[in-house]
C-alpha cells in the first residue's frame, strides 16, 4: 500500500513538469543566429514560440566556430531565421548539419531578416580581400538601429505566419504592440541624442553606421584599418591625430574587440570609451530588444555629451 | 497728301528692309534647325538614361535583397507592414511526388540572387609543402612526402565549386592539381578529387550524400590536406588508408537524432578503391562504413567531440579489411574569443586484415618448402596532439604519432611540434620539425628497402592560401 502510495505520489508531481513540456513541446521552436533577432522574434512571436540564438551576445558573430550542439537546435527548429548580408555565413553550414529539411535554404522555415533593408556601404566598386574581410552586398549590422524593426519584424511575422497561419492574427497583434512601444522608446531616444546632433565619433569596428546615422550622429573613422584585420600602427597614429583635430568626444567598442587598443587610444586622443552592447536583447522577453537598445543609447548620449 | 506720303514712307522703308529681312529669316532658320538637332540630341540622350534607369529599376524590382541607398529612411511607421504569407513548399516541409514531378524554374535560384551573380560560389586553394631531411631519406624515399624530398612543391591547388543545385540538393566540386610521385617519377597530376551531391529534403532527419567524396571516417580523413591542423596527416592514416587517406566513390547516409544532445549516425557504401586498405573496387563486395559522433557543451567555454567509425572491405587478395577507429576532440574557448585557446584531440585505429603468404624456399632448390597460407594483420595504430593559440594569428602545438606498418612487421613513432601563423584569415603559414623512428628499415612508405632511413628528421613548411569562397570548417 505505501508503495502505491509512493507512485501515486510521484505521478502526481510529475504530472505538472509533463504538462510543461508538452507545453513546451506545442511552442513554434524558432532558432536565430544573433540575439538581436532573438528578442524580436520574441515580440512577435510572444508566448507561442520558444527561440534560441546561435550566437552569444558576447560572441563575435563574424566567425563563430559551428559546433555539433548548434546543428541540434537546428534539427528540431520549425523556423530559422537569419541575418543575412553575409554576416552570418557560417549558419548555411550549421544548417546542413542539423538535417532539418523544414530550414534550408529555400525551406518554408527559413527567414532572411535583411528582405527589404536599405542596406548602407554597397559597395560601388569592385571589393577584393585586399579591403580586409569587406561585405559585398553592404554593411549587414543593420539591427542596431531601432529604426530597422518594423521591416525586420515584419520579415519575421511573415515567416511565423508560413509555419503557423493559424496564429497569424496573434503574431500581427505583437507587432503592434511592440512598435507602439518601440516608437514610444524612439522618442525619447530622440530627444535624448538631439542635443549631441551632429556630434562625431569613432567605432572600433564598422558595425553602428545604421545607428549614428539614425540619430544624426557623424562617424568619422575606425580603430579597424580594413574590416577585420587589426590596426597598423601607422593607422592608429593618423586615427589620434584625427580625433584630436576634430574633437571627436566618444570612441565605441564591442565586447569583443581589442578594449585595452580601444581605451589607450581614448586615452590618447581624449575621447571617452564606450562599450556598447554589440548584440541586443541578451536577456529573454519581448521588451529585451528596447532594454538594450535604451541601454547603448544612454550610454551613447552620456559620451557625448 | 498725308496718306499719299506715309504710303511711300512705307514703301520705301519696306523695299529697304526687305534685304536684312530676308537674312534675319535665313539666320533664324539657321538657329532653328540647330535647336532641333539639339533637341533631338538631347532626346536621344535623355531616351538613353530612361532606358538604361528603367532596366535598373527592373533589374532591382526582381531583386528581393534591398535597394541600396546611401542612408537610411527615417524610422518606419509602426503601423504594421502588409503582411504577404507565402505558402509553404508543401506541408511539414517534405516535398511531395508531385512537387518533385513538376517541372522546375531552371533559373529560379539566380532571379533570386539578381543579376550578375553567380549560380554558386567558386574557391581556390593553394596549398604549398616541402621538407628538408637527411640525404639517406631522399635516396629511400622515406621522407613524410615520399618521392618528394628536399623539395617544395604544390600537393594540392583545388578549384572548388559549391553552391545549391536546386531548392533540394547541394552540389560540391573540387577538382586538384598537385606534385605527385609515381611509378618512380614525380609529375603534376590534374585530377578530380571529389564531387558529390547532398540531398537535403529527405525525410526524418535524414541527409545523403552521393558521388566521389573523402569518407567522414575518424577526425582528420575528411579534411582536404590543407585544411589539417599539421602540414602532414598523421602516420597511421597513412599507413592505413596511404597518403591520400580514404577517398571513395558511393554514397553516405546521415541521421541526426532528435535528442538534446547531439547524436550523429552514418551508413555508407562504396566501391572500395582504395589500393591500400582494399583495392576490391565493386558493389559485388562493397566497402561498408559507418560512423556514430555526439559532442557536449562543457560549460561554456568547453566543447568535446567523440566519435566511433569503421570500414570493412574487400582486398585485392579477395580478405576482408576492417578498420574500427575512435576518436575524440576538445576543444576551450574563453568567451568572446575567435579561436580557441587549447585543443586537443586523438584517434586510435586497429585493423583487422587477412592476408595470403605464399610458401618460402628454404633450401633454395625452387621448390616452396612451407606451404601457402593465409595470416591475419591485425594492428594498431594512433596519435594525439595538443595546441595552443594564445593569439589570433599565432598557434603552437606537438603531435605525437605510434603506428604498427599495415602489412610488414614493426612500428614507428614521431614527434611533431610546429607552429602557425596567420597573416589574415586567407593567409597561413606553418613551420614544424618531425623526428621519426622505426624499429625496423621497412619503414614509412610500404617499401621494404628504404636504405639506413630508420630514424628521419624532417623541416617541414607550409604555405596556404585561399581565393574567393570557402566553406567553413565544422568543429
Amino acid at each position: 500500500m505505501r508503495t502505491l502510495i509512493q507512485i501515486l505520489a510521484t505521478a502526481a508531481l510529475a504530472l505538472p513538469l509533463l504538462q510543461g513540456s508538452a507545453n513546451a513541446a506545442d511552442k513554434i521552436r524558432v532558432v536565430t543566429t544573433i540575439t538581436d533577432l532573438k528578442s524580436l522574434t520574441e515580440a512577435v512571436g510572444g508566448d507561442l514560440v520558444e527561440v534560441d540564438a546561435l550566437v552569444r551576445p558576447s560572441q563575435n558573430p563574424h566567425d563563430l566556430e559551428v559546433r555539433p550542439s548548434l546543428m541540434v537546435k537546428v534539427r528540431r527548429a520549425d523556423l530559422f531565421v537569419m541575418n543575412g548580408l553575409d554576416l552570418d555565413q557560417w549558419a548555411e553550414v550549421v544548417v546542413q548539419g542539423g538535417n532539418n529539411s523544414k530550414v534550408i535554404a529555400g525551406g518554408p522555415g527559413r527567414v532572411d531578416a535583411s528582405r527589404g533593408i536599405p542596406v548602407l556601404e554597397v559597395p560601388t566598386t569592385r571589393v577584393d580581400r585586399s579591403m580586409g574581410d569587406v561585405h559585398p552586398f553592404g554593411n549587414p549590422h543593420y539591427t542596431l538601429d531601432p529604426g530597422m524593426a518594423p521591416i525586420v519584424t515584419t520579415n519575421i511575422l511573415e515567416g511565423l505566419a508560413r509555419v503557423a497561419p493559424q496564429h497569424q492574427a496573434t503574431f500581427e497583434r505583437n507587432r503592434q504592440a511592440f512598435l507602439a512601444r518601440l516608437e514610444a522608446a524612439m522618442s525619447g531616444w530622440t530627444r535624448a541624442l538631439e542635443p549631441v546632433k551632429g556630434a562625431k565619433l569613432v567605432v572600433y569596428h564598422n558595425n553602428l553606421i545604421y545607428l549614428v546615422t539614425r540619430f544624426g550622429l557623424v562617424q568619422v573613422g575606425t580603430v579597424e584599418d580594413r574590416p577585420g584585420i587589426p590596426p597598423s600602427p601607422g593607422h592608429l597614429t593618423r586615427l589620434i591625430r584625427q580625433m584630436k583635430e576634430e574633437g571627436v568626444k566618444a570612441i565605441l567598442v564591442e565586447p569583443w574587440s581589442d578594449q585595452t587598443l580601444t581605451a589607450r587610444i581614448a586615452q590618447e586622443s581624449g575621447a571617452k570609451m564606450v562599450v556598447l552592447n554589440a548584440k541586443l536583447g541578451a536577456t529573454s522577453g519581448p521588451d529585451a530588444y528596447i532594454a538594450s537598445t535604451n541601454a547603448n543609447i544612454t550610454a551613447l548620449a552620456q559620451a557625448l555629451r | 497728301m498725308r496718306a499719299f506720303l506715309a504710303v511711300c514712307l512705307l514703301a520705301a522703308s519696306i523695299s529697304t528692309a526687305a534685304p536684312a529681312g530676308a537674312q534675319d529669316v535665313e539666320s533664324l532658320k539657321k538657329e532653328l534647325e540647330q535647336m532641333r538637332k539639339q533637341f533631338e540630341s538631347m532626346k536621344d540622350q535623355y531616351q538613353k538614361s530612361i532606358d538604361a534607369m528603367a532596366e535598373r529599376v527592373k533589374r532591382l524590382e526582381s531583386r528581393p535583397e534591398p535597394v541600396a541607398t546611401p542612408v537610411p529612411v527615417a524610422p518606419a511607421p509602426p503601423t504594421p507592414a502588409p503582411v504577404v504569407t507565402q505558402a509553404p513548399p508543401s506541408s511539414g516541409g517534405q516535398p511531395s511526388l508531385l512537387e518533385l514531378a513538376r517541372p522546375r524554374q531552371p533559373f529560379s535560384l539566380y532571379e533570386r540572387r539578381g543579376p550578375g551573380q553567380l549560380l554558386f560560389d567558386i574557391g581556390v586553394v593553394g596549398d604549398f609543402v616541402g621538407n628538408i631531411t637527411q640525404n639517406n631519406v631522399e635516396q629511400g624515399k622515406g621522407g613524410t612526402f615520399a618521392g618528394r624530398e628536399n623539395r617544395f612543391f604544390p600537393r594540392e591547388i583545388e578549384l572548388n565549386l559549391f553552391g545549391q543545385i536546386d531548392p533540394y540538393a547541394r552540389g560540391e566540386v573540387r577538382i586538384e592539381a598537385a606534385e605527385e610521385f609515381e611509378g618512380g617519377e614525380r609529375k603534376l597530376e590534374l585530377h578530380l578529387a571529389e564531387a558529390h551531391l547532398t540531398l537535403l529534403t529527405l525525410p526524418f532527419g535524414t541527409q545523403a550524400r552521393l558521388g566521389k567524396l573523402r569518407n567522414r571516417f575518424g577526425l582528420l580523413n575528411q579534411l582536404h590536406r590543407e585544411a589539417l591542423p599539421q602540414t602532414d596527416q598523421p602516420d597511421v592514416l597513412t599507413q592505413f588508408f596511404g597518403e591520400e587517406g580514404l577517398t571513395e566513390s558511393g554514397g553516405e547516409l546521415t541521421w541526426v537524432a532528435p535528442l538534446p544532445f547531439y547524436l550523429e549516425a552514418l551508413v555508407g557504401l562504396f566501391n572500395g578503391d582504395n589500393e591500400t586498405a582494399f583495392g576490391r573496387g565493386s558493389l559485388r563486395n562493397p566497402l561498408v562504413t559507418g560512423r556514430l559522433r555526439t559532442f557536449f557543451e562543457l560549460g561554456d567555454f568547453g566543447a568535446l567531440q567523440l566519435g566511433a567509425s569503421v570500414a570493412s572491405g574487400i582486398t585485392e587478395e579477395d580478405h576482408r579489411n576492417t578498420v574500427l577507429g575512435a576518436d575524440l576532440k576538445y576543444k576551450y574557448r574563453p568567451d568572446g574569443w575567435a579561436h580557441p585557446l587549447f585543443t586537443a584531440a586523438g584517434e586510435f585505429l586497429y585493423q583487422l586484415r587477412t592476408v595470403n603468404v605464399f610458401g618460402e624456399d628454404l633450401d633454395g632448390d625452387g621448390i616452396a618448402d612451407t606451404p601457402d597460407e593465409t595470416r591475419t594483420r591485425n594492428r594498431l595504430g594512433w596519435y594525439v596532439y595538443g595546441e595552443v593559440q594564445p593569439w589570433r594569428r599565432w598557434a603552437f602545438g606537438t603531435r605525437y604519432d605510434w603506428t604498427e606498418y599495415a602489412l610488414a612487421r614493426g612500428h614507428q613513432w614521431a614527434v611533431e611540434p610546429y607552429v602557425t601563423f596567420w597573416p589574415s584569415e586567407f593567409l597561413r603559414f606553418r613551420l614544424g620539425y618531425k623526428h621519426t623512428e622505426g624499429n625496423t628499415r621497412g619503414c614509412c612508405t610500404n617499401v621494404a628497402d628504404v636504405g639506413s632511413a630508420r630514424i628521419k628528421d624532417e623541416f617541414l613548411f607550409q604555405a596556404t592560401f585561399f581565393l574567393g569562397a570557402h566553406p567553413t570548417h565544422p568543429f
